[in-house]
């Protein structure tokens, strides 16, 4: 075991107090303090600091969360809220499309008119209603901030 | 502590990283390990609880805000308690006053196997002692109560006192001389 001199130990012995140090180099400095009394009133000094250490109140976690939640910019959206966005944007498209369709047979790349346009929708190669499948698996607040966001830009789905 | 999928604790880094892209679990994470410290820096600083919750709730926002720009030069944990700092001279330069040595927050925590009488002595030695560290010039004071409370390197502390490590160093070693003096 190496010794430890008095000048490495006063530099550590804040670790020692708060059991920051390993395990080996813990018993090297506690093994120089049970040598050194001036390097043990240090430690004694700093272990009395160290239990008056103030704490913080509990109140506190809540008020800065709070307040970071508050803060949060209104442009940025979780990654649901762009998903939403995109697939708005997407069922928007594709119903404009299916009504004009009735006169002009726009064809949309990746997907294939039904019918005669009974039914207005589109549906992919899979047969699945385009935008329905992605709208099922949002979850209802999704789906209320895409409301909010259709409401709130004046399409109210009716373009 | 957060850990990832193989049970290593999430590094501030990787929080910082996550933060950036509006997760509210990552910086409710970063919140979670750094208020405590940052709470002690202020209260160190302005002396009053009340003052010092404003002062962190107000210091974690500007470094959420400037998440972005946080290059990593720095630990987010010194740099927080850098602005923390900051934010605390500001709020005293605002209030206009001068920092008041209320210490309603603090208490001791006595050893569990402490013998009752013990515990009583050592619980007014310790409060003694904490009462003279904020009698320190604030170098001094900030040195010592960053190297015990929170175990940060004389590098770490002189980038919040601003100084060079040599002098956080120098300010550390002599606030826990004078200390000695004083409680003897």
């Amino acid at each position: 075991m190496t010794d430890v001199r008095c000048e490495t130990a006063r530099e550590l012995i804040p670790d020692l107090v708060g059991g920051r140090l390993g395990a080996a180099e813990a018993s090297r400095v506690a093994a120089h303090l049970e040598t050194c009394a001036d390097c043990r009133a240090e430690a004694e000094l700093v272990r009395l600091l160290y239990v008056a250490r103030p704490q913080v109140p509990e109140s506190v976690t809540g008020r800065v969360l709070a307040a970071v939640r508050a803060d949060a910019p209104h442009g940025r959206r979780p990654w649901w809220g762009l998903a939403a966005a995109a697939v708005a944007v997407l069922a928007l498209g594709i119903g404009v499309a299916s009504r004009s369709g009735r006169d002009t047979e726009t064809v949309v790349p990746g997907f294939a008119a039904q019918g005669t346009s009974t039914t207005g929708a589109w549906v992919s190669d899979n047969g699945m209603v385009a935008g329905a499948p992605a709208l099922d698996g949002l979850s209802d607040e999704a789906l209320q901030t895409l409301l909010e966001e259709l409401e709130s830009n004046g399409t109210g789905g009716s373009a | 502590m957060k850990t990832d999928a193989s049970g290593e604790a999430i590094t501030d880094a990787e929080l910082v990283r996550r933060g950036r892209e509006g997760d509210e679990i990552a910086l409710g994470e970063l919140v979670d390990r750094h208020q405590a410290a940052a709470f002690r820096v202020a209260l160190s600083l302005v002396g009053d609880g009340d003052v010092a919750q404003d002062v962190v709730q107000d210091a974690f926002l500007r470094a959420f805000r400037g998440l972005r720009g946080f290059r990593g030069d720095a630990t987010f944990r010194t740099w927080l308690l850098t602005i923390t700092a900051n934010t605390a001279r500001g709020a005293l330069r605002r209030q206009g006053r001068r920092r008041e040595a209320r210490l309603e927050a603090a208490g001791p925590v006595p050893a569990e196997d402490m013998d009752p009488h013990e515990s009583v002595a050592v619980g007014e030695a310790a409060e003694r002692a904490r009462a003279l560290l904020q009698e320190l010039p604030e170098k001094q004071r900030m040195a010592v109560q960053l190297r015990i409370d929170e175990g940060l390197s004389f590098r770490e502390i002189g980038d919040i006192i601003g100084s060079s490590e040599g002098a956080a160093r120098v300010n550390y070693f002599h606030g826990i001389h004078r200390l000695r003096e004083w409680m003897e």
